[in-house]
């Protein structure tokens, strides 16, 4: 089944027929988990980095948030079976405007703070297609485990 | 005939901007409206009723009763603020099919236009900038462009994306450099042939190139950078992402920081749906 992500949203599978999508990753990071022995695996779609300046938002919905959403996302896959030593993981998005100034970093801000959750949970990067000024649509199918990025009907593995 | 002047003469052919609006947002700019004249203009239109009646009961005002006509619309929203629905009631529907070249799903022009708007409307709030005339509707058409580049003319965006990859432009440029001209041009030139004041359409020619427009104008700054943070948070990005300058002369007269951009995006993300999906049909 295809199942979509939206922005700020998560979405955590078991099911070897589901294929996950989210369009459209602006400066927002999108991160595939997938575990191959147990087909677990998930795909979070975070707009922004930190959520301890909105501690109120951040109730609401944690995905919104690197943070908080990768924390919630790596919980729920262990819950389901994943086991981290198998777990692989990709990144794509944390795009940029042609911005001189350098004011409106939220995307590299993303990875960067993407890569420290990783780090703290012990987890590699296998592969990536981060930054520059790209939208980025990131599929993620749950029998194979390929994680593929979309542009202009062409689905390249990442 | 150069792609330009392809461009420029199919704008003739897109359908005009419905007269009740015109009319409509000529009596609203008149304090002393009679709203007598108000329904007599909207009897004609049911449609637009409908729709105007839509938006002032979505959750976006959170009005706690619902309001049943157009005159208790006006009342509990002013005039400014009715005069903006009228405009989103009509441009709603038309603004909701794909862009093809873009690779715009259907709605997605809409939601970041009406994010645009927000954001604009936001931004201002949160500098104490007092909410200027227009901000809300500015926002709204800044893009109008993108609708007849990618539904009336379908415009190929592969070589223009090609260019923007080679030579690192922004996709504005590459749009020039290709077609001759870009669609915050074809936008304006839009707006102009509707009859919309001169602010609407300069807002419009110049949300790419703020430091460009003439015209001093606070509205234009805010839509530029409610822009840049609708596109960053991907609401209805397209094929373009985020290959746009920012206005350094913007960013240095709109005194924004970090802060102000992230929680201008966590507003907008919220409140978006409430005001788009009204007219989405999918």
């Amino acid at each position: 089944m295809m199942k979509t992500v939206g922005i700020s949203d998560l979405c955590i599978s078991d099911n070897k027929e589901d294929i996950i999508v989210t369009y459209s990753l602006g400066s927002c990071i999108g991160v595939t988990v997938y575990d191959p022995v147990v087909h677990v695996g998930a795909l979070i779609h975070c707009m922004l980095p930190l959520s301890k300046m909105y501690p109120d938002k951040s109730d609401i919905n944690p995905y919104m948030f690197v943070d908080t959403g990768m924390t919630k996302m790596l919980q729920a896959v262990y819950d389901l079976g994943a086991k981290r030593d198998r777990l692989i993981v990709k990144v794509a998005g944390g795009a940029s405007l042609l911005d001189k100034k350098r004011m409106f970093r939220i995307g590299e801000r993303n990875y960067s703070v993407t890569r420290k959750v990783l780090w703290k949970n012990n987890l590699l990067i296998a592969a990536e297609d981060v930054g520059g000024s790209k939208s980025r649509t990131v599929i993620l199918n749950m029998n194979t485990g390929r994680t593929s990025i979309k542009n202009k009907g062409l689905e390249v593995e990442l | 005939m150069s792609l330009r002047e392809k461009i420029t003469g199919q704008l003739g052919s897109i359908s005009a901007m419905p007269v009740v609006v015109g009319k409509l947002r000529h009596l609203l700019s008149d304090p002393d409206v009679e709203f007598r004249k108000l329904s007599e203009v909207l009897k004609y239109d049911p449609g637009m009723t409908t729709n105007i009646l839509r938006l002032a009961n979505s959750a976006y005002f959170g009005f706690r009763t619902q309001v049943n006509t157009v005159t208790q619309a006006i009342s509990r929203l002013g005039l400014k603020r009715m005069s903006e629905l009228v405009m989103t009631a009509a441009i709603g529907p038309i603004m909701q099919r794909p862009l093809k070249g873009y690779e715009v799903p259907a709605g997605g022009l809409w939601r970041h236009s009406i994010a645009v708007a927000i954001a604009t409307e936001h931004l201002a709030g949160q500098l104490n900038i007092p909410v200027p005339e227009d901000a809300f509707t500015a926002g709204l058409l800044h893009d109008i462009g993108k609708m007849v580049l990618g539904t009336f003319i379908e415009v190929d965006t592969d070589p223009i994306m090609k260019l923007v990859d080679e030579k690192k432009i922004p996709f504005d440029e590459a749009e020039r450099e290709i077609l001759g001209i870009d669609h915050a041009e074809v936008g304006s030139l839009l707006l102009k042939k509707w009859n919309l004041p001169e602010s609407l359409v300069n807002v419009t020619r110049w949300h790419h190139a703020p430091h460009l427009c003439e015209e001093k104008s606070v509205v234009l700054n805010l839509v530029h950078i409610a822009d840049s943070i609708s596109l960053m948070s991907g609401i209805g990005t397209g094929q373009d992402g985020l290959a746009y300058n920012i206005s350094k002369e913007a960013t240095d007269i709109i005194p924004i920081n970090i802060k102000i951009i992230e929680s201008c995006a966590v507003f907008t993300m919220q409140k978006v749906s409430e005001l788009s999906e009204l007219f989405e049909t999918n």
